[in-house]
């Protein structure tokens, strides 16, 4: 499975709506629910769905899920 | 007032005044609203516009079946839609409620099912949850999708078809000033969520502070960042400035510094009424974003939802060369009630003084009316245009509110020597958290749905961002050992069926939650175990 594939089961489970189809250009506007604080739970999904950890700084530097993707597989 | 000039055919309809009235001062061909899509699209609509597309939900409405008293909500992140559709459920003078656009299925089944609510207006992306819980709301005939297609035998219907077909002109009924108008839920520490009440007379409120205290002139470019789910969205960023014939942008993006003050610059904007938390993600912003960015026009800065500390004035004052004003109200309440505003010497930390015609009063539990310096409950004489009407099928609740005349806020604060009020605190165990009022309750309730949790508290604890994070106690089941997996189950379950603001920024794993003999949780003790501070007597506790 890619990273793509494994991050949108991630996606599914934290916004609780199997029909969600990311892309590496989907930003935050682009799905129902996704503010700030349930951010933190995306981030916390993903750290423990890849066995990584994001610095603090880092995760201010997304700005769609293709950036997420390249920095969760620089850490794997 | 402006719908006093017009009083035979106004009739004090607080979407009239929005539109209509609008288009008779004058004003048809003015931009009211500038939508501003997340991807930066813009479009203009005029007062005829807003008039127009409004008149077609109400038209809609009346084809539909739903008449004066019924409860319509809306349940949509910012659209367009959402303020046709707010505008045209008043001008049919059925009662609107507006809901949080993350509000998860329990959040939802509490208030749609309080409410008894006739419909909703929805998008498919928030259907779902809808459906989920639709087998146990049989009253909840109407779903109105604006982004779908109609099923009316599931009583499922597409805005665009039901609009299209309505007419673009409405009669508004005569609406006198106790019409009920706008339904919004807010949390106490105890119970659900209680659905706060208001009438068409706030208009006068919501219209009289929009003026003196935003200080809103005709040609003013306005932007609130409030979400409509809440009572700022739809006191100051519908009644208020559209009742004056103001300009506003609404934008449908999420938050983002460089997006918001490009955002300020580009749109001219003059008048700006945010939130604390925002305004401290701000200030986490590089500072080469403000000092780049001509702001030149930006006349005011309001801010709403929790005290306002004085580091970020400090810091509006050095990155922006301006004032931040801060400003006090609830659901309840409707309007703004204390305030700074532009004239005024502002003390960082300070509430300001009330609102023009607004008579608080810090009042000790016994009923004593304090002096300057003391501190105590936070009460308004009672009387102002947007008092709330009533908690929805909870009149108790309601009259417990209210004593010798005045209203109890919930709130602890002192006054100074200037007449200055001071915010200190809750009085109850409501957290506040990003400006949103949460109980925890109904955190604590969500909490124990899942299978690993036995028992729980729920407190609000200090945090430089959110002013007020969620932190949860959690006693789990014997033998269930806490995982890093386990605590995001807490976190999804709560974020998804509660909302994002109540999702727990803490949990804390514990041996047992302390409550008094008879049951009730003690978050006093909790709170104090948190801070580290002298849990005090305990001679009430059962653990």
């Amino acid at each position: 499975m890619s990273t793509m594939e494994t991050l949108n089961q991630v996606f599914c489970v934290v916004f609780d709506d199997d029909d969600i189809q990311i892309t590496p250009e989907t930003t935050a506007n682009d799905i129902d629910g996704w503010d700030s604080l349930s951010h933190i739970n995306l981030i916390v999904a993903v750290e423990g769905k890849f066995g990584i950890r994001f610095q603090h700084g880092e995760i201010l530097t997304f700005r769609n899920v293709g950036d997420l993707i390249r920095s969760i597989e620089a850490k794997l | 007032m402006l719908e006093m000039q017009n009083e035979d055919k106004v009739y004090g309809n607080i979407a009239y005044a929005c539109t209509t009235l609008q288009c008779e001062r004058g004003l048809g061909n003015k931009t009211a609203m500038r939508w501003i899509d997340a991807h930066g699209g813009k479009t203009d609509f005029t007062f005829n516009d807003l008039d127009r597309e409004s008149n077609r939900f109400a038209n809609a409405l009346d084809s539909l079946g739903v008449t004066k008293g019924d409860i319509f909500f809306t349940f949509l992140p910012k659209t367009p839609e959402q303020f046709f559709a707010f505008l045209g459920i008043l001008k049919a003078q059925v009662i609107c409620g507006t809901l949080f656009s993350n509000f998860g299925e329990e959040a939802l089944l509490d208030r749609l099912g309080d409410s008894g609510a006739a419909g909703i207006v929805t998008r498919k992306g928030l259907f779902k949850k809808i459906m989920r819980i639709r087998g146990k709301l049989p009253k909840l005939k109407y779903i109105i999708l604006i982004d779908g297609d109609g099923e009316p035998e599931r009583g499922v219907f597409g805005y665009k078809d039901l609009t299209a077909a309505a007419r673009d002109e409405y009669e508004v009924q005569p609406t006198t000033a106790d019409t009920p108008s706008v339904l919004q839920y807010t949390s106490g520490s105890t119970g659900k969520p209680k659905g706060v009440l208001h009438c068409h007379g706030s208009l006068q409120g919501q219209m009289g502070t929009a003026r003196d205290v935003l200080g809103l002139r005709h040609d003013d470019i306005y932007w609130c960042t409030a979400d409509q789910g809440w009572i700022t969205g739809t006191s100051y960023g519908i009644i208020g400035p559209w009742s004056l014939g103001i300009t506003q942008i609404h934008y449908g993006g999420g938050f983002d510094a460089q997006a918001w003050v490009d955002l300020l610059a580009r749109e001219h904007v003059t008048v700006w009424y945010s939130a604390p938390t925002a305004l401290r993600m701000l200030m986490r912003s590089d500072e080469t974003i403000f000092t780049s960015a001509d702001l030149s026009e930006l006349r005011s800065i309001h801010s709403v939802g929790e005290p306002l500390n004085p580091e970020v004035i400090a810091w509006s004052r050095r990155v922006m060369n301006r004032d931040i004003y801060d400003t006090w109200f609830q659901t309840e309440t409707g309007a703004i009630m204390i305030c700074n505003r532009p004239g005024m010497e502002i003390f960082p930390g300070s509430m300001g003084k009330p609102a023009t015609g607004i008579e608080p009063a810090i009042v000790a539990d016994d009923g004593t009316i304090l002096k300057d310096g003391e501190q105590g409950n936070l009460c308004i004489k009672i009387g102002w245009p947007s008092m709330f009407s009533t908690y929805l099928n909870n009149e108790s609740a309601y009259a417990s509110k209210f004593k010798n005349g005045y209203y109890y806020t919930g709130d602890t604060a002192r006054r100074d020597a200037n007449g200055y009020y001071w915010f200190m605190g809750r009085s109850d165990d409501v957290i506040n958290t990003a400006g949103h009022l949460i109980s925890p309750f109904e955190i604590e309730s969500a909490l124990l749905e899942i299978d690993e949790i036995a028992e729980s508290g729920v407190i609000g604890a200090p945090d430089e961002l959110l002013y007020e994070k969620v932190v949860a106690f959690v006693h789990l089941h014997e033998g269930v050992v806490p995982t890093k997996d386990l605590e995001l189950k807490i976190r999804l379950h709560v974020s998804n069926k509660a909302s994002s603001i109540a999702t727990p920024q803490e949990i804390i794993f514990c041996d047992g939650i302390p409550k008094n003999k008879s049951g009730k949780i003690m978050r006093r003790v909790l709170r104090a175990r948190y801070s580290g501070a002298d849990i005090g007597d305990t001679s009430t506790l059962e653990i």
